[in-house]
């Protein structure tokens, strides 16, 4: 492969076959951090490729406020449901409630559309893996948050520092609910009080505090002990606010749960909702650092996490894993941790120096299911994800974006465990994996109409001659194509 | 390590649970075939044995966790009570075909999730050591030759980088797989990748066969290939989700009750599916850890350390509650927090290795769990 696509398929997604590549290849990744980042896509199938991708609209885009009204209305029309209220019962009503007030389904389009169509390409891949780092699985209460999480927490705030992206994940509605921290409290909160006066239960969940600790900053190599998590606990607890877990089996307005909500926040922002009377009184100390009381204290322990050496080193490890190498070495890992302390945490130094060594290292790096999916379509110019507004509309040659990141066994949308993707190719060797490459190429193939022959796509990013030769041993277009892009080369297992 | 001849896997994945099966002899292997199959359910996210089997004979239950305890338990004996979700079981323990060790665990305090797992399948001295599993390990040492595996499939049964495995993939506008184009692909391949699409291109050749889709047919599924004659010897279904540090419910309808249901149903899955090959089979649990004795702010409860081992199988004549209850007082627990584990699970691992396969316990002990003083539990459970 020449330089300017061994790079796009390390760092970035691939060029499309009108893309000018740049020259110095290098300065082109860096300068792709700061790129602008609309949400591109495409309105209906039949418009592609000739028309231009086009802004998602803002109607299909809603915001944070928006989408904790329509989970808590979605889960409000459950309930409905459930007693049997006319109008709610019917599976045209249940799938119409889903319909209106869930995002999954449009997020995950709207991800796919970005990942295909936008000119961040480079921005795009360390948004992936950053929301693969801040693991937030599926558990359905936080289905219309995680897409919010992935653009607003992490793409949003990639140009800044990595203790500010921490503080916004751990105070996500997505992280909150996923890891249980909305109704914790502490042992001698106010709620706690009262709840023991009233013979209720009320106390901590560890959940988050441990998470917190052990996989999004210093790692168990930091040999935190069980105080020092039931402590990130403590400063944890009052944060977060569950929308759709109001009212209990009490039917709430909109109006009626906003005023909950000022009443136990005094706020409707639920990005920023801590509950006083949930929080753990006194300081407390975390793996030494101590912590005072009150909402500010969150801040605080994620900025003292977010700099601690065990972090760097980590995060480092992990980033060189992702980008540069399937094996990295210790310069790789070092040069990048470097670059972390030197600039305190500043994101565009870090990936700066990540896009450096995984151009200056020649060794191969395996690239995921869902980035090779992306890669796939961006090389052949194939149109294989339906249209914003064509979401309702079944497609009997392509699948729903859902379908597709379901099939293929990766999504950031699936029920999994926070630990997130492996980055280490090994785990991802497997023959059910590498089938489904060959099914998805022939789908793609298929149902995408490519503009690009295989032929063309080979001179374009100059393959190597193992593909031509594996490429040249096939005779039907379509079979030529499968192999194309199950290469070796194109699969990221060996050098251009 | 010696060499091994691969044959084949089969991969089935359903949503809710995972099935992999393993140790499968190859065709014509005259070898004298071990006396019995193991399988293992594998209950992600730490299973609360204390809601699975309530000790109601210890008057600290009722104290620390009146929430989570269902009031409509199964009685078992003086002490010791069995979830309402495990009707099958219970029926399976009145038939002396069934046993349950309580306050067990690996030897692992540390209350995470990932390096618990890691322990409980590679079944090293810590976490992360192994880069095989305890089951593999013991398959090997059985010298089944047919061992097969893969590397997405649980650790417990790897011990080789070769792998193959098959699930059918259902992806619009795909046609079928091609041998020679799969082939090629293969061939231009090197080392690792190159055998992974081998196996592929083998499967290419095979039938789809008619994937289950719920847990319990899955269970099912696997008891009738391992009732074959030249079926494979174990099985390993993943079932996870058991991380309920909030609303966990008490009953068999609350959040871990239905889980625990699922336990269940797939004991009666592979009991169905078995036939007379149950007569030498032997069923086990398997958990990271425990929860903590008492429930939390949240209506469920964190990571602990005990919990509780559920065995099934015609290899066990004689129903039990293997116990060496530490009691559930605050100066009784682990940490002040967590029910102590009094039985290493790896002797209740090895004592089913033992009675499957056929292998010594100092074998199993020395090679398999790499702790030549492990003790041995086989008398407590199969005499």
């Amino acid at each position: 492969m020449n330089e300017q696509y061994r790079i796009a398929q390390k760092l970035g997604l691939m060029f499309f076959h009108d893309n000018l590549l740049p020259e110095d290849v290098k300065a082109w990744a860096i300068s792709q951090l700061h790129s602008k980042s609309p949400a591109l896509g495409i309105k209906k199938l039949s418009l592609y490729p000739k028309s231009k991708p086009k802004e998602w609209p803002k109607l299909v885009q809603p915001n944070l406020l928006e989408r904790d009204n329509m989970f808590s209305t979605y889960k409000e029309n459950r309930k409905r449901e459930e007693m049997g209220l006319e109008g709610f019962t019917s599976q045209a009503a249940i799938r119409d409630n889903e319909r209106k007030n869930l995002m999954g389904e449009l997020d995950q389009l709207k991800f796919a559309h970005r990942n295909v169509y936008g000119e961040d390409q480079v921005k795009l891949r360390f948004t992936a893996f950053w929301a693969n780092h801040f693991t937030t699985g599926n558990i359905w209460d936080n289905q219309n948050h995680i897409g919010h999480a992935i653009d607003e927490a992490i793409l949003a705030n990639l140009n800044g520092n990595f203790s500010h992206m921490l503080y916004k994940m751990t105070t996500h509605s997505s992280m909150l609910t996923y890891l249980d921290n909305c109704w914790s409290c502490g042992a001698n909160s106010q709620t706690a009080i009262w709840a023991k006066k009233d013979g209720f239960q009320a106390g901590l969940n560890d959940n988050l505090g441990r998470e917190l600790l052990e996989l999004h900053t210093v790692s168990p190599t930091a040999k935190y002990t069980e105080s020092d998590i039931k402590n990130a606990a403590n400063v944890l607890a009052g944060w977060g606010v569950w929308p759709g877990r109001l009212g209990g089996d009490k039917l709430l307005s909109t109006a009626q749960r906003h005023e909950w909500l000022m009443k136990e926040g005094g706020t409707l922002d639920s990005w920023n909702f801590f509950k006083k009377t949930h929080a753990e009184p006194g300081t407390k100390k975390v793996l030494g650092k101590v912590i005072p009381a009150g909402k500010g204290g969150l801040k605080q322990l994620t900025d003292f996490l977010a700099s601690h050496d065990h972090t760097i080193n980590y995060i480092s490890f992990k980033l060189a894993q992702h980008f540069v190498s399937d094996n990295p070495n210790k310069s790789d890992i070092n040069y990048i941790a470097k670059a972390w302390k030197k600039s305190n945490g500043n994101l565009d130094q870090i990936h700066t120096a990540v896009i450096e060594r995984a151009v200056s290292s020649k060794e191969p790096k395996f690239q995921w299911p869902m980035t090779w999916l992306f890669q796939v379509v961006r090389l052949s110019g194939a149109t294989y994800f339906k249209g914003w507004d064509e979401i309702d509309k079944y497609n009997k040659t392509i699948m729903e974006a859902k379908k597709v990141f379901s099939e293929l066994g990766q999504s950031f949308w699936h029920e999994r465990q926070p630990n997130g993707y492996s980055s280490d190719k090994k785990e991802w060797l497997s023959g059910e994996m590498f089938e489904r490459r060959i099914r998805f190429a022939d789908a793609i193939y298929t149902a995408g109409f490519p503009t690009s022959n295989p032929d063309e796509i080979m001179d374009r990013i100059d393959a190597n001659e193992t593909t031509r030769n594996l490429v040249n041993s096939l005779n039907s277009k379509k079979d030529q194509f499968i192999a194309l892009m199950c290469s070796p080369e194109l699969m990221g297992l060996e050098n251009a | 390590m010696p060499k091994i001849n691969l044959s084949r896997r089969e991969f089935l994945k359903v949503s809710g649970a995972s099935l992999f099966l393993a140790g499968l002899p190859l065709p014509g292997f005259t070898k004298v075939k071990p006396p019995g199959t193991i399988s293992v359910i594998m209950l992600e996210g730490g299973m609360d044995g204390l809601t699975a089997v309530p000790p109601f004979g210890d008057p600290n239950l009722s104290k620390m966790r009146k929430g989570l305890t269902p009031d409509n338990y199964l009685k078992l004996n003086s002490f010791f009570g069995l979830h309402p979700s495990f009707q099958y079981f219970s029926g399976l323990m009145a038939k002396n075909n069934a046993s349950i060790v309580h306050a067990t665990n690996f030897p692992y305090t540390l209350r995470s999730h990932f390096e618990g797992q890691n322990l409980m399948q590679g079944g090293g001295l810590s976490p992360f050591s192994e880069t095989s599993g305890w089951l593999g390990r013991s398959l090997e040492l059985a010298k089944l030759p047919g061992r097969s595996l893969s590397l997405d499939m649980p650790l417990i049964l790897r011990g080789t980088d070769r792998n193959d495995n098959f699930y059918p993939a259902s992806i619009r506008s795909s046609g079928n797989l091609k041998t020679k184009l799969i082939d090629m692909i293969s061939m231009f391949h090197s080392k690792e990748s190159s055998q992974v699409f081998k196996k592929v291109s083998k499967k290419s050749t095979q039938k789809d066969s008619i994937v289950p889709r719920d847990p319990a047919s899955l269970a099912k599924y696997a008891g009738k290939a391992m009732s074959q004659e030249g079926g494979p010897l174990s099985s390993v279904i993943k079932v996870s989700q058991f991380d309920t540090h909030s609303n966990q419910g008490s009953d068999e309808f609350g959040r871990h009750g239905k889980l625990l249901k699922l336990v269940d149903e797939i004991i009666a899955g592979y009991r169905e599916g078995l036939g007379d090959a149950w007569d030498n089979s032997i069923i086990l649990t398997l958990t990271e850890f425990g929860r903590t004795v008492k429930e939390n702010g949240t209506w469920g409860t964190d990571h602990g350390y005990g919990s509780a081992g559920f065995l099934a199988g015609g290899a066990i004549t004689k129903s039990r509650v293997i116990s060496k209850w530490p009691g559930l007082a605050e100066n009784e627990q682990f940490d002040k927090r967590d029910l102590m584990s009094t039985i290493d699970y790896r002797s209740v691992c090895a004592a089913c290795i033992e009675k499957s396969l056929d292998l010594d316990h100092d074998l199993i002990a020395s090679k398999v769990f790499f702790t030549p003083e492990l003790p041995r539990v086989y008398d407590l459970i199969f005499s």
